[in-house]
């Protein structure tokens, strides 16, 4: 029967590369997928790019490949590789890439560059002209026109059917912008095992939609954060990436190297299979619907579960008509700081603190849009499901945390210096400072929809000469 | 039939995460009585009740058979999402940990 090979390599910047170097050099892989793009990355990518052309990608591929090529030269097998560590310039990450390709002597080394996934904004009011709303889909709000104004980049998650085109084409390693992270898992199942996005495969590329979520987060379905933490052990240091031996049937064996830490069990995929895919039986990707309420999960060895078939019906449903679209707008600025309060009577010192920094702002006219006091040792990750503290609870130290979001860079200086630094002034003898973040603009996200024809993407392959 | 107050953590593994400003929880539970009784127990009214106005939408709870498991999804429950949100979790991955403090009343023979 015919299988592929498909390891984890990276799930966003920063990851563990050694991750990645143990999958290419000990997971005996075909193929090894890079997701380095979390929502908000191609904001700031694109930002950057507007500054300098030559900037724009994810500077991390560099010293990555710099690890990987000589892995890939040295394996009579040459793995392939896809990534969407383009960011907003993709064309200048693969000069990059081929420039140590070059240094190397690889040979020839092709690369398929993905470009087009960014959307200008001239044609987002296009697109609004001809009638197209942006609906957003987690408020409900029916049309972009309260944020227009604000607006900073827009850009669409991609599908596999260029990565594909590319492997067509001859290309060694893919990169791509806003590929999907489930896309580059997609597109490295489908084009070695000939699925096509017809009736005939809707079944199995539910099942690649299911078995990419499960590598997507690379280390996290091999035992990172995880309920078993205190069993999963990491003897050198290094968490091992998961690696995935799909079949022609969409039947898929996940496992790890042995010479990686971490572990892979039922529960550490399961974890997984839950983590953020709302709607499980409607889970959408670019390049199909996947029903993850009919996988079954079975240990088969130490580091290897078996994924299958766990009902009657179809794993996969067709591909969503439109693409997942984000608009990245400005929504003023946040400012925070940490005071660390020592005890006696932590909780009292922080109530009347408190007290005096709302005080404060009142008496500086100072009206931050949004204010958030957390205790740190207390509340800051429950919130209120913690209750109040016990009278008689009085732990040694506790931080305060004051939050402020407002309108301008200079309102929440003034509140985070005025407010939030001084308030050490009404707190006890002793107190403990850290130095605070600096203030960040607010890149709000907008998850709407695009039409897949309004994305029009494009294929070039570059090679070394 | 003697009752007795147990957590979620007492039966369940949990992780969670977020997209925009839905907080999503996938809730494990450890047995198959452990799935029954969280199926029955754990409903959006009583989230909603024990996340104190941390949640302001809508819940939804999705099961899965398969994985003995819920998917909840709370709406407008982080704060208006990573990126707005003045939360120090601003991606929501302690809301798990927060849920599964909740206590339900079970039948002792149900353990």
């Amino acid at each position: 029967m015919k299988k592929v090979r498909v390891g984890s390599g990276s799930s966003g910047w920063p990851d563990f590369k050694d991750g990645a170097l143990d999958v290419a050099q000990n997971g005996d892989i075909d193929y090894i997928s890079f997701d380095h793009l979390a929502e908000l990355t191609m904001a700031i990518l694109q930002s950057q790019y507007a500054k300098d052309q030559m900037r724009g990608y994810i500077p991390e591929v560099i010293p990555l490949m710099r690890g990987l090529l000589p892995i890939w030269k040295e394996k009579d097998k040459h793995f392939k590789m896809c990534n969407n560590g383009g960011g907003a310039n993709p064309p200048e990450c693969a000069n990059q890439v081929l420039k140590i390709a070059q240094d190397l002597n690889l040979g020839s080394f092709k690369i398929g560059v993905i470009t087009g996934d960014t959307i200008p904004l001239s044609q987002v009011d296009e697109l609004r002209k001809e009638g197209w709303k942006f609906k957003n889909m987690d408020t409900g709000e029916e049309d972009i026109g309260s944020v227009r104004d604000r607006l900073l980049a827009a850009y669409a998650y991609t599908g596999a059917d260029e990565i594909i085109e590319a492997y067509e084409q001859g290309a060694d390693l893919v990169i791509g912008g806003r590929l999907s992270d489930n896309s580059l898992y997609c597109g490295n199942f489908m084009y070695p095992l000939g699925w096509k996005f017809t009736d005939e495969y809707w079944d199995r590329i539910g099942s690649a939609v299911c078995v990419g979520h499960l590598l997507e987060c690379s280390s996290w379905s091999a035992g990172t954060c995880s309920n078993l933490w205190e069993e999963i052990d990491y003897p050198k240091g290094n968490p091992g990436f998961p690696i995935a031996e799909m079949d022609e049937n969409g039947d898929c064996i996940i496992s790890k190297t042995e010479t990686s830490g971490g572990a892979i069990r039922v529960q550490t995929l399961k974890e997984h299979l839950v983590y953020e895919v709302h709607d499980p039986e409607n889970y959408l990707m670019p390049d199909g619907i996947a029903d993850l309420t009919q996988i079954k999960l079975e240990q088969v060895g130490k580091d290897a579960v078996k994924i299958s078939r766990y009902g009657d019906k179809p794993r996969g449903k067709p591909r969503p008509e439109n693409l997942k679209f984000c608009l990245a707008y400005n929504d003023g600025f946040i400012a925070e700081e940490i005071t660390i309060v020592c005890g006696p009577k932590v909780f009292q010192q922080a109530e009347k603190a408190h007290e005096f920094v709302k005080r404060r702002l009142d008496y500086l006219g100072l009206k931050p849009r949004e204010m958030l006091w957390s205790l740190i040792g207390w509340d800051s990750l429950c919130g209120p499901t913690v209750g109040s503290p016990p009278p008689d609870y009085d732990p040694p130290e506790l931080g305060i945390r004051i939050a402020f979001k407002c309108d301008t860079e200079a309102e929440a200086r003034a509140c985070r210096t005025e407010c939030g630094h001084l308030c050490w002034a009404s707190l006890g003898v002793g107190a403990g400072f850290t130095q605070p973040p600096r203030i960040r603009p607010v890149f709000a996200l907008w998850p709407t929809l695009i039409p897949r024809e309004a994305v029009p993407l494009s294929l070039e392959i570059k090679e070394t000469k | 039939m003697a009752k007795k107050k147990i957590k979620l953590i007492d039966i369940c593994y949990y992780r969670s995460g977020d997209k925009g400003d839905i907080s999503n929880i996938g809730l494990m539970a450890k047995t198959e009585k452990a799935y029954e009784i969280i199926k029955r127990e754990v409903t959006p009214e009583r989230i909603k009740a024990h996340f104190r106005g941390w949640v302001k939408g809508d819940i939804i709870i999705y099961p899965m058979d398969n994985l003995q498991s819920l998917e909840i999804m709370l709406y407008k429950a982080l704060g208006g999402g990573a990126t707005k949100t003045l939360r120090i979790d601003q991606t929501g991955k302690a809301m798990g940990n927060a849920l599964v403090k909740m206590e339900i009343e079970v039948d002792e023979s149900d353990l």
